[in-house]
């Protein structure tokens, strides 16, 4: 079965999360720090758009107040997150011993595996944007990881850049699922074809393109679900 | 006896092996954990669990 979809910006799932309340123990942050989070794929409790698509059960665009606003230190297993920044400049520590600072065009993929933490932290003085995407693993239980690398804008320009998957120059996971990225000045078509057995989720974080012949303006997804999962 | 990930924060459950460490005997299926169980980790209750199967690491890995 193969279900096509549209999710427009205000569609998506959306959580407020103040440093303060309920949430001051997970949210580090002063009084007036907050996180937003537009969930275009979430999990249970959390879920209010679509409950994942294949394998990728979180797709979060999220944005951090700046000042000291973030995750505390959180356990997972087994689940591979990436972050993508968008802007802004993200603190990530683990507890696989990495303590380390992206910035824009900058990502990571943290696989827990067997287990492990983390904390996000904005510690800058301007907003920090950042796509967070969490994959089941293949496997439970396999050895905790952390990887990064960065999309590099000159190079990767006006061409579908593969970042995380089974690609030269790609970060692997060991997973049936890639993100690829595309920066493009406009006025050009671009062919993205998936595997055949594979559904597709095309995000739009600027601009104004037409996206798979569907007009998606900034921040709206369109995708394609080949169930069942 | 079945392994499961929840979706919750990655834990996983071996009905095997159980929970010892938390009170969960090995052989325990996940459906006679009782309600009341929350999650180590998160502290998710087990209403809130989805719970997929999944091999372990060293079963997956080819031959």
């Amino acid at each position: 079965m193969s279900v096509r979809f549209i999710l427009r910006a205000g569609e998506r799932g959306y959580s407020y999360l103040p440093a303060v309340g309920l949430n001051a123990s997970y949210v580090a942050g002063h009084p007036d720090g907050v996180i937003t989070r537009h969930s275009s794929f979430n999990f249970h409790e959390y879920q209010s758009g679509i409950p994942g698509l294949g394998v990728m059960k979180v797709f979060g665009d999220e944005t951090f107040t700046p000042n000291g606003t973030g995750y505390n230190m959180h356990p997972h297993h087994n689940f591979i997150i990436m972050a993508f920044v968008a802007s802004g400049a993200l603190t990530h520590i683990n507890t696989i011993g990495k303590i380390d600072e992206l910035k824009a065009n900058d990502y990571y993929v943290f696989s827990a595996g067997s287990g492990g933490k983390h904390s996000e932290l904005n510690i800058g003085e301007e907003e920090l944007q950042v796509i967070y995407v969490w994959v089941l693993p293949g496997q439970l239980l396999a050895p905790p990881s952390y990887r990064r690398s960065r999309f590099d804008p000159k190079a990767g320009a006006n061409r579908i850049t593969c970042l995380v998957g089974d690609e030269p120059g790609a970060l692997p996971i060991g997973q049936t699922f890639k993100v690829s990225r595309l920066l493009s000045d406009g006025g050009r078509r671009h062919v993205y074809r998936p595997a055949k057995a594979n559904g597709f989720y095309a995000f739009v974080l600027e601009g104004d393109p037409h996206a798979a012949r569907q007009h998606c303006a900034g921040r709206r997804g369109h995708g394609r679900d080949r169930g069942p999962h | 006896m079945k392994k499961y990930l929840c979706l919750g924060c990655g834990f996983s459950y071996d009905e095997a092996r159980g929970l010892p460490e938390h009170g969960i005997a090995p052989g325990t299926r996940w459906a006679n954990i009782p309600e009341d169980w929350v999650c180590p980790d998160c502290g998710t209750p087990k209403s809130g669990f989805e719970m997929v199967e999944i091999p372990y690491y060293a079963e997956a890995r080819p031959a």
